[in-house]
Protein backbone atom coordinates (compact mmCIF):
# COMPACT_ATOMS: atom_id res chain seq x y z
CA UNK A 1 0.00 0.00 0.00
CA UNK A 2 1.50 3.39 -0.86
CA UNK A 3 1.37 5.83 1.58
CA UNK A 4 1.24 9.43 0.38
CA UNK A 5 1.81 10.83 4.41
CA UNK A 6 5.27 12.94 4.49
CA UNK A 7 7.18 12.25 7.97
CA UNK A 8 8.72 15.96 8.80
CA UNK A 9 11.89 17.22 10.12
CA UNK A 10 11.07 17.32 13.76
CA UNK A 11 10.51 21.07 15.13
CA UNK A 12 11.86 22.04 18.17
CA UNK A 13 9.41 21.89 20.82
CA UNK A 14 8.59 25.78 22.59
CA UNK A 15 6.16 26.04 25.16
CA UNK A 16 5.44 29.95 24.70
CA UNK A 17 1.94 30.81 23.98
CA UNK A 18 0.92 32.47 20.73
CA UNK A 19 0.16 35.36 21.82
CA UNK A 20 3.70 35.85 23.24
CA UNK A 21 5.10 34.89 20.24
CA UNK A 22 2.93 37.46 18.28
CA UNK A 23 4.49 39.58 20.40
CA UNK A 24 8.36 39.15 20.11
CA UNK A 25 7.23 38.89 16.20
CA UNK A 26 5.71 42.65 16.07
CA UNK A 27 9.35 43.82 18.19
CA UNK A 28 10.84 41.87 14.78
CA UNK A 29 12.05 38.36 16.21
CA UNK A 30 11.89 36.23 13.31
CA UNK A 31 12.79 33.38 15.21
CA UNK A 32 9.38 33.41 17.38
CA UNK A 33 7.81 34.38 13.78
CA UNK A 34 9.22 31.25 12.47
CA UNK A 35 8.33 29.29 15.27
CA UNK A 36 4.34 30.73 14.70
CA UNK A 37 4.57 29.95 11.13
CA UNK A 38 5.75 26.06 11.89
CA UNK A 39 2.99 26.03 14.36
CA UNK A 40 0.16 27.31 11.91
CA UNK A 41 0.95 26.52 8.41
CA UNK A 42 -0.50 23.66 8.05
CA UNK A 43 -3.80 25.16 9.73
CA UNK A 44 -3.43 28.09 7.47
CA UNK A 45 -3.13 26.00 4.85
CA UNK A 46 -5.86 23.84 5.54
CA UNK A 47 -8.62 26.55 6.35
CA UNK A 48 -7.44 28.01 2.64
CA UNK A 49 -7.50 24.90 0.82
CA UNK A 50 -11.09 24.39 2.30
CA UNK A 51 -12.26 27.54 1.09
CA UNK A 52 -10.63 28.15 -1.66
CA UNK A 53 -10.00 24.88 -3.47
CA UNK A 54 -6.96 25.11 -5.54
CA UNK A 55 -3.40 24.55 -3.71
CA UNK A 56 -2.07 27.31 -5.87
CA UNK A 57 -4.72 30.29 -4.37
CA UNK A 58 -4.22 27.90 -1.05
CA UNK A 59 -0.13 28.50 -1.28
CA UNK A 60 -0.37 32.33 -2.47
CA UNK A 61 -3.51 32.80 0.90
CA UNK A 62 -1.18 31.27 3.23
CA UNK A 63 2.02 33.43 2.50
CA UNK A 64 -0.30 36.70 1.93
CA UNK A 65 -1.61 35.18 5.89
CA UNK A 66 2.02 35.48 7.22
CA UNK A 67 3.03 38.78 5.74
CA UNK A 68 0.36 40.06 6.84
CA UNK A 69 1.22 38.60 10.46
CA UNK A 70 4.64 39.95 10.19
CA UNK A 71 3.12 43.26 9.06
CA UNK A 72 0.57 43.67 11.31
CA UNK A 73 2.21 41.53 14.83
CA UNK A 74 2.77 44.73 16.32
CA UNK A 75 -0.55 45.69 16.49
CA UNK A 76 -2.02 42.64 18.31
CA UNK A 77 -3.09 43.19 21.70
CA UNK A 78 -2.91 40.10 24.25
CA UNK A 79 -5.79 41.57 26.56
CA UNK A 80 -8.03 41.58 24.26
CA UNK A 81 -7.72 37.63 24.01
CA UNK A 82 -5.47 34.41 22.84
CA UNK A 83 -3.25 34.56 19.77
CA UNK A 84 -5.26 31.65 18.14
CA UNK A 85 -8.13 33.69 17.22
CA UNK A 86 -6.23 36.86 15.83
CA UNK A 87 -4.05 34.54 13.47
CA UNK A 88 -7.61 32.87 12.35
CA UNK A 89 -9.12 36.14 11.42
CA UNK A 90 -5.66 37.29 9.96
CA UNK A 91 -6.53 34.15 8.05
CA UNK A 92 -9.63 34.59 7.42
CA UNK A 93 -9.16 37.80 5.83
CA UNK A 94 -6.35 37.10 3.55
CA UNK A 95 -7.95 34.03 2.12
CA UNK A 96 -11.20 36.10 1.56
CA UNK A 97 -9.20 38.57 -0.05
CA UNK A 98 -7.38 35.87 -2.06
CA UNK A 99 -11.18 34.21 -3.04
CA UNK A 100 -11.96 37.80 -4.39
CA UNK A 101 -9.11 38.04 -6.80
CA UNK A 102 -10.08 35.60 -8.89
CA UNK A 103 -14.09 35.19 -9.14
CA UNK A 104 -15.59 32.10 -9.07
CA UNK A 105 -17.32 31.03 -12.19
CA UNK A 106 -21.19 31.37 -12.44
CA UNK A 107 -22.81 28.13 -12.11
CA UNK A 108 -26.03 27.34 -12.41
CA UNK A 109 -28.36 27.67 -9.41
CA UNK A 110 -29.38 23.90 -8.05
CA UNK A 111 -32.18 22.44 -8.80
CA UNK A 112 -32.79 20.89 -5.12
CA UNK A 113 -31.68 22.34 -1.62
CA UNK A 114 -28.22 20.94 -1.09
CA UNK A 115 -27.13 18.79 1.91
CA UNK A 116 -23.73 20.61 2.18
CA UNK A 117 -23.51 22.88 5.43
CA UNK A 118 -24.26 26.60 5.60
CA UNK A 119 -21.85 29.15 6.03
CA UNK A 120 -22.65 29.02 10.08
CA UNK A 121 -21.54 25.46 10.23
CA UNK A 122 -18.97 25.99 7.51
CA UNK A 123 -17.26 27.96 9.86
CA UNK A 124 -17.50 26.48 12.67
CA UNK A 125 -16.15 23.28 10.81
CA UNK A 126 -13.03 25.45 10.15
CA UNK A 127 -12.49 26.62 13.48
CA UNK A 128 -12.18 23.18 14.68
CA UNK A 129 -9.91 21.71 11.75
CA UNK A 130 -7.53 24.96 13.02
CA UNK A 131 -7.16 24.40 16.36
CA UNK A 132 -7.24 20.61 16.02
CA UNK A 133 -4.04 21.02 13.44
CA UNK A 134 -2.65 23.69 15.50
CA UNK A 135 -2.76 21.39 18.18
CA UNK A 136 -1.81 18.70 16.55
CA UNK A 137 1.80 20.88 15.80
CA UNK A 138 2.55 20.72 19.42
CA UNK A 139 2.69 16.89 20.12
CA UNK A 140 5.76 15.44 19.77
CA UNK A 141 6.41 13.79 15.76
CA UNK A 142 6.35 9.99 17.16
CA UNK A 143 2.90 10.70 18.51
CA UNK A 144 1.49 13.08 15.83
CA UNK A 145 2.88 10.35 13.94
CA UNK A 146 0.43 7.72 15.26
CA UNK A 147 -2.08 10.18 14.94
CA UNK A 148 -1.47 10.92 11.67
CA UNK A 149 -1.21 7.51 10.45
CA UNK A 150 -3.79 5.78 12.98
CA UNK A 151 -6.64 8.24 11.81
CA UNK A 152 -6.23 9.58 8.18
CA UNK A 153 -4.06 6.78 6.33
CA UNK A 154 -6.56 4.16 6.18
CA UNK A 155 -4.04 1.68 8.26
CA UNK A 156 -4.76 -0.62 10.37
CA UNK A 157 -3.19 0.01 13.96
CA UNK A 158 -1.78 -3.49 13.01
CA UNK A 159 -0.15 -1.65 10.20
CA UNK A 160 0.81 1.33 11.47
CA UNK A 161 2.87 -0.68 14.02
CA UNK A 162 4.45 -2.49 11.17
CA UNK A 163 4.97 0.35 8.99
CA UNK A 164 6.89 2.09 11.68
CA UNK A 165 8.36 -0.80 13.05
CA UNK A 166 6.84 -0.45 16.62
CA UNK A 167 4.71 -3.14 18.84
CA UNK A 168 1.24 -3.03 18.37
CA UNK A 169 1.03 -1.91 22.24
CA UNK A 170 3.13 1.00 21.74
CA UNK A 171 0.73 2.16 19.00
CA UNK A 172 -1.82 2.17 21.21
CA UNK A 173 -0.07 3.60 23.75
CA UNK A 174 1.06 6.66 22.34
CA UNK A 175 -2.17 7.37 20.77
CA UNK A 176 -3.67 7.06 24.15
CA UNK A 177 -0.70 9.50 25.51
CA UNK A 178 -1.54 12.16 22.12
CA UNK A 179 -4.80 12.26 22.89
CA UNK A 180 -4.20 13.47 26.65
CA UNK A 181 -1.39 15.52 25.64
CA UNK A 182 -4.32 17.04 22.81
CA UNK A 183 -7.06 16.94 25.50
CA UNK A 184 -5.08 19.09 27.76
CA UNK A 185 -3.85 21.42 24.78
CA UNK A 186 -7.20 22.05 23.56
CA UNK A 187 -8.75 22.25 27.53
CA UNK A 188 -11.90 24.60 27.74
CA UNK A 189 -11.01 25.56 23.95
CA UNK A 190 -13.66 23.76 22.04
CA UNK A 191 -16.75 22.86 23.97
CA UNK B 1 -12.34 4.76 7.36
CA UNK B 2 -14.38 5.88 10.12
CA UNK B 3 -12.01 5.42 13.32
CA UNK B 4 -13.71 3.53 16.19
CA UNK B 5 -12.31 5.26 19.43
CA UNK B 6 -12.35 1.52 20.62
CA UNK B 7 -10.45 -0.14 19.06
CA UNK B 8 -8.02 2.96 18.96
CA UNK B 9 -7.57 4.02 22.34
CA UNK B 10 -10.07 1.97 24.37
CA UNK B 11 -11.66 2.38 28.09
CA UNK B 12 -9.36 0.03 29.96
CA UNK B 13 -7.66 1.87 32.80
CA UNK B 14 -9.22 5.15 32.25
CA UNK B 15 -11.47 6.32 34.63
CA UNK B 16 -15.22 8.08 33.01
CA UNK B 17 -14.32 11.47 32.88
CA UNK B 18 -11.12 10.82 30.52
CA UNK B 19 -12.51 8.90 29.51
CA UNK B 20 -14.87 11.14 27.92
CA UNK B 21 -12.54 13.64 27.30
CA UNK B 22 -10.61 11.30 25.15
CA UNK B 23 -13.28 10.73 23.35
CA UNK B 24 -13.95 14.42 22.59
CA UNK B 25 -10.47 14.54 21.29
CA UNK B 26 -10.85 11.62 18.98
CA UNK B 27 -14.55 13.29 18.03
CA UNK B 28 -12.44 16.58 16.81
CA UNK B 29 -9.91 14.51 15.03
CA UNK B 30 -12.27 12.56 13.07
CA UNK B 31 -14.42 15.85 12.57
CA UNK B 32 -11.27 17.64 11.57
CA UNK B 33 -9.84 15.72 9.13
CA UNK B 34 -5.58 15.40 8.02
CA UNK B 35 -4.33 18.88 8.05
CA UNK B 36 -2.66 18.71 4.35
CA UNK B 37 0.62 17.93 3.75
CA UNK B 38 2.74 21.81 2.53
CA UNK B 39 4.16 22.41 -0.73
CA UNK B 40 7.80 22.25 -1.16
CA UNK B 41 7.83 26.15 -1.34
CA UNK B 42 5.77 26.52 2.08
CA UNK B 43 8.54 24.15 3.67
CA UNK B 44 11.16 25.93 3.10
CA UNK B 45 9.49 29.37 3.71
CA UNK B 46 10.76 30.69 6.73
CA UNK B 47 11.57 34.37 8.42
CA UNK B 48 14.55 34.74 6.47
CA UNK B 49 12.61 35.34 3.68
CA UNK B 50 10.47 38.79 5.16
CA UNK B 51 11.90 42.00 4.76
CA UNK B 52 12.72 43.68 7.84
CA UNK B 53 9.32 45.05 9.42
CA UNK B 54 10.86 47.91 10.35
CA UNK B 55 12.55 48.70 6.42
CA UNK B 56 11.57 52.18 5.17
CA UNK B 57 9.57 52.10 1.62
CA UNK B 58 10.83 54.56 -0.27
CA UNK B 59 8.74 56.52 -2.65
CA UNK B 60 11.06 57.51 -5.63
CA UNK B 61 9.64 61.34 -6.88
CA UNK B 62 9.05 59.61 -10.39
CA UNK B 63 6.79 58.09 -8.81
CA UNK B 64 3.08 59.68 -9.57
CA UNK B 65 1.06 60.07 -6.87
CA UNK B 66 -1.83 58.58 -8.16
CA UNK B 67 0.02 55.45 -7.82
CA UNK B 68 1.06 55.45 -3.77
CA UNK B 69 -1.85 53.72 -2.89
CA UNK B 70 -1.02 50.84 -5.42
CA UNK B 71 2.49 51.26 -4.27
CA UNK B 72 1.65 50.59 -0.58
CA UNK B 73 -0.27 47.81 -2.24
CA UNK B 74 2.55 46.57 -3.75
CA UNK B 75 4.66 47.19 -1.03
CA UNK B 76 2.39 45.00 1.42
CA UNK B 77 2.93 42.37 -1.09
CA UNK B 78 6.59 42.15 -1.12
CA UNK B 79 6.97 39.28 1.29
CA UNK B 80 4.70 37.51 -1.39
CA UNK B 81 7.10 38.65 -3.52
CA UNK B 82 10.14 36.85 -1.08
CA UNK B 83 7.91 33.76 -0.59
CA UNK B 84 8.79 30.50 -2.55
CA UNK B 85 11.54 32.29 -3.93
CA UNK B 86 14.15 30.34 -1.43
CA UNK B 87 12.66 27.27 -3.41
CA UNK B 88 13.26 28.20 -6.89
CA UNK B 89 17.17 29.34 -6.22
CA UNK B 90 18.59 26.12 -4.27
CA UNK B 91 15.70 25.06 -1.80
CA UNK B 92 18.38 26.32 0.81
CA UNK B 93 17.96 28.56 4.22
CA UNK B 94 19.59 31.69 4.15
CA UNK B 95 21.13 34.04 6.99
CA UNK B 96 18.75 36.79 7.95
CA UNK B 97 18.83 39.64 5.70
CA UNK B 98 19.45 43.50 7.43
CA UNK B 99 17.45 45.18 4.77
CA UNK B 100 17.21 48.81 5.83
CA UNK B 101 14.96 50.08 2.76
CA UNK B 102 12.18 48.53 0.63
CA UNK B 103 11.87 50.25 -3.11
CA UNK B 104 8.75 49.21 -5.20
CA UNK B 105 8.83 48.44 -8.96
CA UNK B 106 5.96 47.27 -11.29
CA UNK B 107 4.68 47.33 -14.34
CA UNK B 108 2.23 45.75 -17.24
CA UNK B 109 0.44 42.47 -16.44
CA UNK B 110 0.63 42.48 -12.64
CA UNK B 111 4.33 42.31 -12.68
CA UNK B 112 5.98 43.69 -9.44
CA UNK B 113 9.52 43.74 -7.67
CA UNK B 114 11.33 44.34 -4.82
CA UNK B 115 14.33 45.80 -4.02
CA UNK B 116 15.53 44.99 -0.10
CA UNK B 117 18.85 46.95 0.22
CA UNK B 118 20.91 46.23 2.81
CA UNK B 119 23.57 48.00 4.78
CA UNK B 120 27.13 49.69 3.25
CA UNK B 121 29.90 47.59 4.52
CA UNK B 122 33.01 49.13 5.14
CA UNK B 123 34.12 49.88 1.73
CA UNK B 124 30.52 51.43 0.29
CA UNK B 125 29.04 47.92 -1.31
CA UNK B 126 25.82 47.25 -0.54
CA UNK B 127 23.37 43.92 -1.34
CA UNK B 128 19.97 44.82 -2.75
CA UNK B 129 17.47 41.70 -2.62
CA UNK B 130 15.87 41.78 -6.16
CA UNK B 131 12.64 39.55 -6.15
CA UNK B 132 10.38 39.94 -8.96
CA UNK B 133 7.06 38.13 -10.16
CA UNK B 134 5.17 38.02 -13.04
CA UNK B 135 7.56 38.71 -15.87
CA UNK B 136 6.91 36.62 -18.64
CA UNK B 137 10.25 34.12 -19.71
CA UNK B 138 12.35 35.32 -22.39
CA UNK B 139 13.21 33.07 -25.51
CA UNK B 140 16.80 31.52 -25.76
CA UNK B 141 19.64 34.49 -25.59
CA UNK B 142 16.86 36.88 -23.75
CA UNK B 143 17.13 38.12 -20.61
CA UNK B 144 16.14 41.13 -18.13
CA UNK B 145 18.28 43.92 -17.14
CA UNK B 146 17.76 46.22 -13.60
CA UNK B 147 19.31 49.76 -14.08
CA UNK B 148 19.69 52.70 -11.81
CA UNK B 149 17.65 55.91 -13.64
CA UNK B 150 18.87 59.38 -13.75
CA UNK B 151 17.50 62.31 -16.03
CA UNK B 152 14.51 60.11 -17.19
CA UNK B 153 17.04 57.47 -18.67
CA UNK B 154 18.78 54.30 -17.84
CA UNK B 155 22.20 54.53 -16.87
CA UNK B 156 23.69 52.22 -14.65
CA UNK B 157 23.48 48.32 -14.83
CA UNK B 158 23.00 46.56 -11.25
CA UNK B 159 22.57 43.09 -12.57
CA UNK B 160 21.29 41.37 -15.84
CA UNK B 161 19.35 38.07 -15.19
CA UNK B 162 16.88 35.55 -16.70
CA UNK B 163 13.29 34.68 -15.09
CA UNK B 164 11.37 31.20 -15.14
CA UNK B 165 8.24 32.91 -15.19
CA UNK B 166 6.81 33.00 -11.82
CA UNK B 167 9.19 34.43 -8.86
CA UNK B 168 13.02 34.92 -8.97
CA UNK B 169 15.03 35.82 -6.60
CA UNK B 170 18.12 37.68 -7.00
CA UNK B 171 20.91 38.83 -4.99
CA UNK B 172 22.99 41.68 -6.76
CA UNK B 173 26.21 43.95 -4.86
CA UNK B 174 26.49 47.18 -5.74
CA UNK B 175 28.65 50.40 -5.26
CA UNK B 176 26.10 53.14 -5.84
CA UNK B 177 24.12 55.21 -3.77
CA UNK B 178 20.61 55.39 -4.98
CA UNK B 179 20.10 58.76 -3.32
CA UNK B 180 21.87 60.16 -6.76
CA UNK B 181 19.64 58.79 -9.00
CA UNK B 182 15.34 58.75 -9.68
CA UNK B 183 14.97 55.44 -9.14
CA UNK B 184 14.80 51.83 -10.70
CA UNK B 185 13.76 50.12 -14.35
CA UNK B 186 13.60 46.59 -15.98
CA UNK B 187 14.68 46.26 -19.43
CA UNK B 188 13.68 43.68 -21.68
CA UNK B 189 17.25 42.43 -23.73
CA UNK B 190 16.53 40.84 -26.68
CA UNK B 191 19.16 38.39 -27.94
CA UNK B 192 22.42 40.01 -29.08
CA UNK B 193 21.56 43.33 -27.62
CA UNK B 194 23.16 44.79 -25.08
CA UNK B 195 21.61 48.86 -24.91
CA UNK B 196 18.87 48.80 -22.62
CA UNK B 197 15.59 47.68 -24.60
CA UNK B 198 11.92 48.60 -23.64
CA UNK B 199 11.35 49.12 -20.03
CA UNK B 200 8.98 46.40 -18.36
CA UNK B 201 9.04 47.45 -14.79
CA UNK B 202 9.73 50.63 -13.01
CA UNK B 203 9.83 52.12 -9.42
Amino acid sequence: MALALSIRTIAPLTHESDAELIQRAGEGDRSAFDTLYRRYARPVFGLALRRLGDRGRAEDAVQETFASIWRSARTYKPERGPGAPWLYAVARNAIVDRGRARPEPPTEPPDEAGTDPGPPERAEQSWVAWRIHRALEELPEREREVITLAYWSGLSQSEVAEFLGIPLGTVKTRTRTALQRLADILDGELE
Amino acid sequence: MTRDFDDLVGGEGLGPGEEERLRRVHDLLVQAGPPPDLTPSLEEYGAHELPDADAELVQFPLLPRRRLAAAVVLAAALALAAFGAGYLVGHRKEASFDARRVYTMHGADGAIASILAGPRDEVGNWQMHFNVTGLPQQAEGGYYRLYLVRNGKPVVVCGSFRVNGKTTKLVFTVPYKARNFEGWVVTRQAPGHHEPGPVVLST
